[in-house]
């Protein structure tokens, strides 16, 4: 029986030498093993559509009927459809508003919940509260507060804050960021979870040994905090910034692309050239494209944010 | 220093759930065209009990597609996180990329072809094979956060159960799934959360009536009139549905606590 | 339910078992209704429908299967998703047996092929030429006829009688021109004033304005497109007219509060709470308002005189993959029958799909369903294959078009440079 620990390192490296090449491997075969659902799942139920779907991309694909082969008119008519162009840049700065805001947030508000305080409970529940609802329905029910006879509306003049009803969505700036408003409410719980989940697997002694060498709040998060959250932040910029280059729902619902045109996001027109236009095929080439970009983005992304070892 | 933390944290709290609680009010406010004509009553809910196939139905087959999806989500992205963040073999960078690419097609692009395939496989209008597509949806943040979870935990853990005579299965379900605890909360919750209130899905996969999961038959609620949007339906809609993730999140607010990790792992 | 639906199955295996093993007639027996054609077999045919037009559906295949063996499934699809849904079902060849469709996407479905041609079947029917024309011109594709009429949505004016009193207005005589309908929308905000408007319209909504500006284009013999939809005419005058009279009430202070971000989701609930004088809606609406306001309804004019609609609402069909053709066009054709119309729809206030059948008895006591039943045979539905991409799509061309002439200062060069833009996305292949 081996000793581990008590037997000298070049000793336990010869004994252990002809059965290292089996472990290597035992060891890949255990991965595999572990990992064989996720590649079952993943394989069947989205790459083989994923495949399909770039099939698609090449093909004019309408409802019914047999699609015909015309590839690459999809692609090549992409740079010519300006409203999709346009969406392009309004996503993009969409995007990078609300995660510098939703981040930001998130971050602050799990902070300020993660250690157990009388009441911390209900401010937890309270900031996690929106996300429990669905999230079509709460672009609806945002439609209603923002309208011009909602309650937020009245507030505001009862108040005297406002001599008269503030049109929320009336311009460019106050559709995008009203609509901001109502992601970052939505969100904010959501993220701060996933935050708190990784703060929690931060050990209370490395915190305590922090304090007693006499750091300040700000040099403990950091240098301490910040940097054992890396694998976390990671996770969650991911999400966010996939989730709002994807944005979809709250424009559709809230802004309509409005007004005129100005909140127009990338996967609205993918679906107007989809259920529109009865387009398939276009819609697919430009799922196809965005997909690329994101995967790009994605890997650079983890990449920068390295992994926690 | 402490009644600020306190007050600027009720003040936020009222801000995060003044919109649902307006929400609620309205839901019992009378409007005309909906479920409650006028003044103040339980019109909207009763019209929602009775709506379609019955409430009931629709709540059982919502409880059901959600009780697989969290199953299954965690199942899989248990063994899979750990075989991320313990294991070396071949194709791992790429399985794991191609899982988070699933986070990057947007959803009405993937869901017909989705259609498709599942009706090639016998699984079309089921609410299991419903159920398989949520847990692949869930996949890219399961997975995620699982290998993240994995990876905090220090391996001297696992190597002394190892020494100790446990297989590596064992070893995981003894040791390591304790603490992982709280990401394998998140990722139940989260996977709860999407199936509960996940529309489009059920919508394009599954295709008789009472089949239909809440939110499809909500929807279908609320848009009953030519075009117009039954604000009452809305909100009584959203007040239903909402209340099992609050009670959900409510029980499970403790594993949100710091030291809890820290505490299993000292013992 | 469930034993219900168990032992009705069964019955109808043994009604089908029964009518196999008799060795057939070649007239089917078909229960009591005009159909030629159609088979009351006892069998189950599954049939999808707009979540928008459910109630009246509903109605319908209640009263279908209460009578029948055939037995109708019934599926409510959210109407915001029903294209995408159907387009899956296509994709998957899963089409249920009958399914209805907002009329203004009949000709992308029957271009496209969902749909049975079922030409031969509508001709027999007795009362083929009173099906409500609009509707039928929109479910024809190169001499084919493929749906008939199934719900029906007119746009009306409604006017709030107690209002028109208040601002000494004869309650009983609503307008009978555009301009005149502006006069009472500027005489009840002077008059009365206050929290209380002269009109309302959906600024931010596509749909809205299509719905309820072009019937007065339509009444006064102009049209915004030509016939197969491929090229746009919106710079007719009368439609000029009609916008600079709107665009002069917006300016003079007569709208109720929200028109210019109204994106449809709330635009027919302000008229309810009486705060409004009169504006076109939905004659769907007619059902939801209050029982105690005094509302009344005229056709929509034009601004010299005329009246017309906007034919909306649904067509049903038989979709091009069903094995149960016979069986579908019993019920299609069932509800078509005078009992259905009259006994289904008309008593319950809806408006009737055939003309013939627009004084009834129902619809005699109430004269506002006579007026709005009466429209079906003025009223028009656009016909155009790109019609939801250029007109009903918020990032289409025509809402930018509609909101530069109505909020703008120059109708006339918005609708010349709306012409180009719309014709372009009419075209496109």
């Amino acid at each position: 029986m081996s000793l581990g620990g008590g037997v000298s390192t070049a000793q336990a490296r010869l004994e252990r030498r002809p059965a290292r090449l089996s472990l290597a491997r035992r060891e890949s075969l255990k991965g595999l093993g572990y990992s064989a659902p996720t590649a079952v799942i993943v394989g069947v139920f989205f790459l083989l559509p994923l495949v399909l779907v770039v099939w698609m991309s090449m093909n004019r694909w309408r409802i019914l009927g047999s699609p015909t082969f015309n590839f690459p008119d999809n692609y090549t008519k992409i740079p010519d459809n300006q409203l999709f162009l346009d969406s392009v840049t309004f996503t993009l700065k969409y995007t990078a508003i609300t995660t510098v805001l939703l981040s930001g947030i998130a971050l602050a508000l799990a902070l300020s919940v993660q250690n157990q305080r009388p009441g911390v409970g209900l401010f937890r529940t309270a900031y996690f509260l929106p996300g429990a609802v669905g999230f079509a329905a709460a672009s609806l029910l945002f439609y209603g507060f923002y309208s011009q006879t909602g309650p937020l509306d009245s507030i505001l003049m009862d108040l005297g804050i406002a001599d008269e009803p503030i049109n929320w969505l009336g311009t460019p700036n106050a559709a995008l960021f009203s609509t901001i408003g109502m992601v970052i409410w939505r969100f904010a719980g959501f993220n701060m979870l996933i935050l708190l989940t990784g703060l929690q697997a931060i050990p209370t002694e490395v915190y305590e040994a922090a304090r007693s060498d006499g750091a300040s709040r700000w040099q403990t998060f950091r240098y301490i905090t910040l940097p054992l959250l890396r694998s976390t932040i990671a996770l969650m910029l991911v999400i966010s910034i996939t989730g709002s280059l994807l944005a979809f729902d709250q424009f559709f619902i809230l802004t309509r692309g409005g007004p005129d045109g100005t909140t127009v996001s990338m996967v609205m027109v993918i679906f107007r050239e989809g259920f529109t236009r009865f387009d398939l095929g276009s819609a697919a080439a430009l799922s196809v494209l965005l997909l690329v970009v994101l995967v790009v983005l994605n890997v650079i992304q983890l990449r920068v944010l390295g992994r926690e070892r | 220093m402490k009644l600020g933390y306190y007050t600027t944290g009720a003040a936020l709290s009222i801000l995060f759930l003044f919109p649902l609680l307006w929400g609620g009010y309205e839901s019992f406010r009378g409007q005309p065209g909906s479920g409650q004509e006028s003044g103040f009553g339980f019109g909207n809910y009763t019209r929602m009990a009775d709506y379609g196939e019955g409430i009931a139905t629709y709540l059982i087959n919502t409880a059901a597609v959600s009780a697989m999806t969290v199953v299954g989500t965690l199942l899989v992205s248990a063994l899979g996180g750990y075989a991320f963040a313990r294991f070396r073999f071949p194709g791992k960078e790429a399985l794991f990329l191609a899982t988070l690419a699933i986070l990057m097609v947007p959803y009405a692009t993937i869901l017909i072809p989705l259609y498709v395939v599942l009706g090639h496989l016998g699984l079309q209008n089921s609410l299991v094979g419903l159920s398989l597509v949520m847990i692949m949806f869930q996949l890219p943040f399961a997975i995620f956060m699982m290998r993240n979870s994995f990876e905090a935990v220090p391996r001297e853990l696992e190597e002394a159960a190892l020494v100790d005579g446990c297989t590596t299965f064992s070893a995981l379900r003894r040791i390591l799934l304790r603490a992982v605890r709280p990401g394998l909360i998140t990722v139940g919750l989260f996977a709860f959360l999407a199936s509960w209130n996940d529309f489009f899905a059920p919508l394009i996969l599954l295709s008789d009536g009472d089949k239909f999961t809440l939110p499809v038959a909500v929807v279908a609620m609320r848009e009953r009139s030519f075009g117009a949007i039954d604000y009452g339906a809305l909100e009584a809609g959203v007040m239903v549905m909402a209340l099992p993730c609050v009670i959900l999140f409510l029980v499970l607010q403790r594993h949100y606590v710091r030291g809890f990790t820290a505490g299993a792992l000292r013992g | 339910m469930r034993t219900a639906r168990l032992i009705g199955t069964l019955a109808a295996c043994a009604a089908l078992a029964v009518a196999a093993g008799c060795g057939g007639d070649d007239e089917p027996e078909g229960g009591g209704g005009a159909a030629s054609g159609g088979a009351d077999t006892g069998e189950t045919i599954t049939m999808w429908t707009r979540a928008a037009t459910q109630t009246q559906s509903e109605r319908l295949v209640k009263a279908y299967n209460a009578s029948h063996k055939n037995q109708v499934e019934l599926t409510v699809i959210p109407t915001d998703n029903y294209q995408a849904r159907v387009a899956a079902a296509a994709g998957g060849k899963n089409l249920p047996d009958v399914f209805a469709s907002d009329v203004i996407y009949a000709p992308n479905y029957t271009s496209q092929g969902l749909y049975l041609d079922i030409t031969d079947r509508i001709d027999a029917l007795e009362f083929a030429d009173s099906l409500a024309p609009a509707h039928m011109r929109l479910g024809t594709y190169e001499d084919a006829k493929y749906t008939v009429p199934h719900t029906l949505d007119l746009s009306v004016l409604f006017y709030n009688k107690d209002l028109y009193k208040k601002a000494g207005l004869d309650p009983e005589t609503p307008p009978t021109t555009l301009n005149e309908f502006a006069e009472h929308a500027r005489t009840i905000r002077e008059k009365v004033g206050g929290k209380t408007y002269g009109t309302f319209f959906g600024g931010n909504c596509p749909g809205c304005f299509v719905f309820t500006f072009w019937p007065s284009v339509w009444a006064a013999g102009g049209d915004i497109m030509n016939e197969d939809g491929t090229e746009s005419t919106i710079d007719d005058p009368n439609m000029a007219a009609t916008f600079q009279l709107y665009n002069d009430l917006v300016k003079d202070d007569v709208v109720f509060p929200g028109y210019k971000t109204e994106a449809g989701p709330t635009w027919t609930g302000f008229f309810g709470k009486g705060n409004i004088g009169v504006m076109p809606m939905p004659s769907t609406t007619l059902g939801l308002m209050p029982k105690d306001m005094d509302i009344g309804v005229a056709p929509i004019p034009g601004p010299d005189g005329g009246e017309s609609t906007f034919v909306g609402g649904d067509v049903v069909g038989i979709s091009s993959t069903t094995e149960k053709a016979d069986a579908a066009w019993d019920f299609v054709s069932w509800t078509l029958s005078e009992e259905a119309q009259v006994e289904i729809l008309a008593k319950n206030k809806d408006v009737v799909g055939r003309t013939d059948l627009a004084d009834n008895k129902y619809s005699a006591e109430d004269e506002r369903v006579v007026t709005i039943n009466e429209l079906v045979e003025k009223g028009e539905t656009p016909y155009s294959l790109n019609f939801g991409a250029t007109y009903n799509d918020p990032t289409g061309p025509w809402l930018k078009v509609a909101r530069d002439a109505v909020f703008g200062d120059d109708v006339q060069g918005a609708l010349s440079s709306g012409k180009e833009s719309i014709t372009a996305s009419l075209a496109q292949q």
